[in-house]
């Protein structure tokens, strides 16, 4: 009796197994007939937060840009153009400005999406200091919806990058599905999410994949809707993983700027695509004025002087960088650049004549100056960082001056330079496209990232100087004149600008559309919204 | 018992071939371990280990700076090829066996010197037994790696740091086999005549527990180290490794984080190699004196 009912039980458990697999295999085919509208696009990251307004990794970016747009579009000389805005200017005093935005956009729950949603966005950002945007709009006190598709703002003072300003850096979240102001950056956001981007986040599997489905109204592009069904963001362990996965046709996208051997590799493979696009920040070392040694300008300039920085650009980024000229204006912003400033020469014995000068010896003769043993820090998993605060390290013992690396971990290393404990301070920005605008938060005495604790009132007095100016001849004088500030005073010192490359399927896809910096780059609302299947 | 007589050793010792029984416990050991082929030839590699980690300054230059020779793959003068900073892989190597023996010896001793001091007491003062047993479960419960990810992350990377990590998360094993084994020997009648005489609890537990945990000791000074090296190569592995000093893991780390995992086989190859054969040493080694110093499994 007990067999039989075993062997009833085998031959049903069987059946199910073999129903099981069926089922397994139909959804496998199902799944494969959708990916001709599916995009795989791999990330090395979680996203941490979906609340667009505090998110500020490079995977909370790429995934809450395309829920949330933004008001205006970068353009790869880092200026912007109309998207949700289609008109915006200053009154004569510069004390209000106004925009006008489009009136065929509407949240995926079909509420219109309208000037309202703005003036709570930035009122919020404003009243509870959220993220960056909060430091760049010093000016503004209030906005108000005078239609559906106007708003105008009241400024304190005259501030030419307001605009601008707000345009990118503020995706606009619905008023109607975030709570009131005060609350809003604690809002996890993380379920029934109300966008009105290309694409809707629909499945979250953290540590695995995070899947947006096609929007139905997207009116930014010209077919009304994005051309693809939908987009999955696949977290891959590292970029080597992404490149091997991308080679096996199971990606279609590497969302992360690939660093260079294998971006060497990758252009020879059949049905692969890398393309390059300029980076609107840079890499700089900063120099903490909290430090005795380092308040002092001619041990600033002897360490500017003690770094290769052709070697940097050849060896550490194998080509793929460019020289800002020791700028803080980088050459991609062609209409801020001033041609006049040059970059700081590799010169050891210059270097040691400016310490003498600065009254330090080598009292032991060690081949090192007394009393100036300083530390690098940086971000140890950042490769090109590491690579040239290697370089950097053997640069300056030519100059007889001691750095210790210091690589942490990226959390410990964001804190450590929050409060301003480091010596020098190597990193990068991502986006520094409006110089009156950066120029304020990196300089300024309390500028919101101003690491190295910079304190000049004659470079605070350009600034002032240049945001309140309204027109950009009148903007670029000033600008121009502090960027002359800090590369004489060396308050920053810029080794270059990056050119990054990114690689897709191009056996399979067609349409992207590239933008500057990695933030952007191919996987920006526009390109997701334009790729489709090649034939 | 006669042969245990000067007289009845002295012909056979002279003609060299005295027999088991006749030799000492150390002396029966070594015979026993030196017939193991693969014990001795694991050793042989340990001990060429140590000679490349003391020897390091005079076999290649300290890896430093950069050159112009990018991810050159393995030539005669390059024989392991070169990083993405055209530094030689060879030497690296050469440099990251000292620091990795370094730090696995470290670790491992720091480790031994806590795990065999708690181990011992727990045996020998019964009523601390019942504590340090429940703190070596805790602490045997505890998920190691992200521990000690985080204890390396918020006091900075340094080989220092490395040590003490490492000894501080590898105690609790050694303390579980030392006080198994010094529980039986507690028992033991000469540990009862010691105190009856008056002998101190100090001088019981280094005169006579500790010599009888000692070959115990050894196999997990091996094993511990071979876990530390493992340890610290995981950890230089996801960057939290001394960025001034050269370790396998850092080697590996270097070429995951520049892209060149994929690329340039020969930036993976060489530290996992040299990982791989420290760790199947260390445990063959132990394996072989383990065997040799054990009557039962020797005379088979």
């Amino acid at each position: 009796m007990i067999r039989t009912f075993r062997n009833a039980f085998t031959r049903r458990a069987v059946l199910l197994g073999g129903v099981v697999v069926a089922m397994g295999v139909a959804g496998l085919t199902q799944v494969n007939a959708q990916d001709t509208t599916r995009l795989v696009i791999g990330t090395t990251a979680d996203v941490v937060n979906f609340n667009p307004l505090v998110g500020n990794s490079r995977s909370d970016v790429w995934v809450t840009n395309l829920m949330y747009p933004r008001l205006m579009q970068m353009t790869a000389a880092g200026s912007k153009d109309p998207y949700v805005a289609t008109d915006w200017g200053y009154s004569e005093d510069g004390k209000s400005a106004w925009l006008e935005i489009r009136n065929d956009l509407t949240w995926s729950d079909d509420t219109p999406f309208t000037a309202d949603d703005i003036v709570f966005t930035i009122t919020a950002i404003v009243t509870e200091k959220i993220g960056v945007t909060a430091g760049l709009v010093p000016a503004f006190v209030s906005a108000k919806a005078v239609s559906p598709t106007r708003v105008e703002f009241e400024l304190s003072r005259p501030d030419s990058a307001f605009l601008s300003n707000i345009g990118f850096w503020m995706p606009i979240v619905p008023k109607h599905a975030f709570p009131e102001i005060g609350s809003v950056a604690s809002f996890a956001n993380d379920s029934n999410w109300v966008s009105a981007g290309p694409f809707q986040l629909t499945t979250v599997e953290v540590g695995q994949r995070y899947v947006l489905e096609a929007s139905d109204n997207y009116p930014l592009v010209e077919a009304g809707r994005a051309t693809i069904d939908e987009v999955e963001f696949r977290v891959f362990p590292d970029v080597n993983a992404q490149a091997l996965a991308l080679r096996a046709g199971d990606l279609d996208v590497i969302a992360n700027a690939l660093p260079a051997p294998i971006a060497r590799t990758l252009q020879g493979q059949p049905g692969i695509t890398v393309e390059k696009a300029p980076s609107l920040g840079w890499s700089h070392v900063l120099y903490n004025m909290k430090r005795e040694q380092l308040a002092n300008v001619l041990v600033r300039r002897a360490l500017a002087h003690s770094v290769d920085y052709a070697a940097i650009r050849a060896i550490a980024m194998q080509g793929l960088a460019e020289t800002t000229n020791s700028s803080v204006i980088s050459p991609v912003l062609s209409y801020w650049a001033d041609p006049t400033i040059t970059e700081y020469t590799f010169d050891p014995a210059k270097a040691k004549e400016l310490l003498t000068e600065a009254g330090y010896v080598d009292a032991n003769g060690d081949g090192f100056f007394d009393d100036l043993d300083l530390s690098l820090l940086y971000e140890q998993s950042a490769a090109d960082v590491a690579n040239w605060a290697q370089i950097m390290k053997d640069s300056a013992a030519q100059s007889g001056i001691k750095i210790s690396l210091v690589g942490l971990e990226r959390n410990t290393y964001l804190a450590r330079g929050r409060e301003k404990d480091f010596d020098i301070y190597a990193g990068n920005w991502a986006v520094m496209e409006e110089p009156a605008a950066y120029l304020g938060l990196a300089y300024r005495t309390d500028g919101f990232i101003n690491y190295a604790s910079i304190s000049d009132p004659q470079l605070e007095a350009y600034i002032d100087e240049a945001q309140a100016a309204t027109t950009p001849e009148a903007v670029k004088v000033p600008v121009q004149a502090a960027a002359k500030l800090i590369h004489d005073q060396v308050y920053d010192n810029v080794l270059y600008y990056q050119t990054f490359q990114f690689a897709f399927n191009s056996d399979r896809w067609e349409g992207l559309v590239m933008q500057p910096s990695d933030l952007l780059s191919l996987v920006n609302p526009l390109s997701l919204a334009s790729v489709k299947p090649k034939d | 018992m006669t042969n245990n007589t000067p007289e009845a050793v002295q012909p056979s010792a002279a003609a060299g071939q005295l027999a088991p029984a006749d030799l000492t416990p150390a002396r029966r050991t070594w015979r026993a371990f030196r017939a193991n082929g693969l014990g001795m030839g694991s050793a042989i590699v340990i001990l060429i280990m140590i000679a490349i980690a003391i020897a390091a300054p005079l076999l290649a230059q300290f890896p430093s700076g950069y050159g112009i020779d990018i991810l050159m793959p393995p030539s005669p003068q390059h024989p392991f090829g070169t990083d993405d900073l055209g530094r030689d892989v060879l030497a690296q190597v050469i440099w990251g066996t000292r620091i990795s023996m370094i730090i696995g010896f470290a670790a491992s001793v720091l480790a031994i010197i806590i795990g065999v001091a708690l181990g011992v007491l727990a045996a020998y003062a019964r009523r601390l037994d019942g504590a340090i047993s429940m703190l070596v479960d805790v602490c045997l419960a505890l998920p190691v790696l992200p521990l000690m990810i985080l204890v390396a992350a918020l006091v900075g990377p340094s080989v220092t740091t490395l040590v003490l990590v490492i000894a501080l998360f590898s105690w609790p094993e050694v303390t579980r086999i030392v006080r198994s084994q010094a529980l039986s020997v507690t028992r033991l009648p000469y540990v009862d005549a010691a105190r009856t005489i008056g002998g101190s609890h100090i001088w019981i537990m280094t005169r006579h527990l500790l010599p009888a945990v000692a070959p115990i000791i050894v196999v997990s000074v091996v094993l511990t180290a071979s876990r530390a090296v493992l340890s610290e190569a995981g950890l230089s592995f996801l960057g939290l490794g001394d960025p001034e000093s050269w370790s396998w893991g850092k080697i590996l780390f270097n070429a995951q984080r520049s892209g060149a995992l994929t690329v340039a086989w020969w930036c993976t190859l060489f530290p996992s190699l040299a990982i791989l054969l420290l760790v199947v040493s260390s445990t063959l080694v132990s394996i072989a004196y383990n065997d040799a110093r054990n009557p039962k499994t020797r005379e088979n």
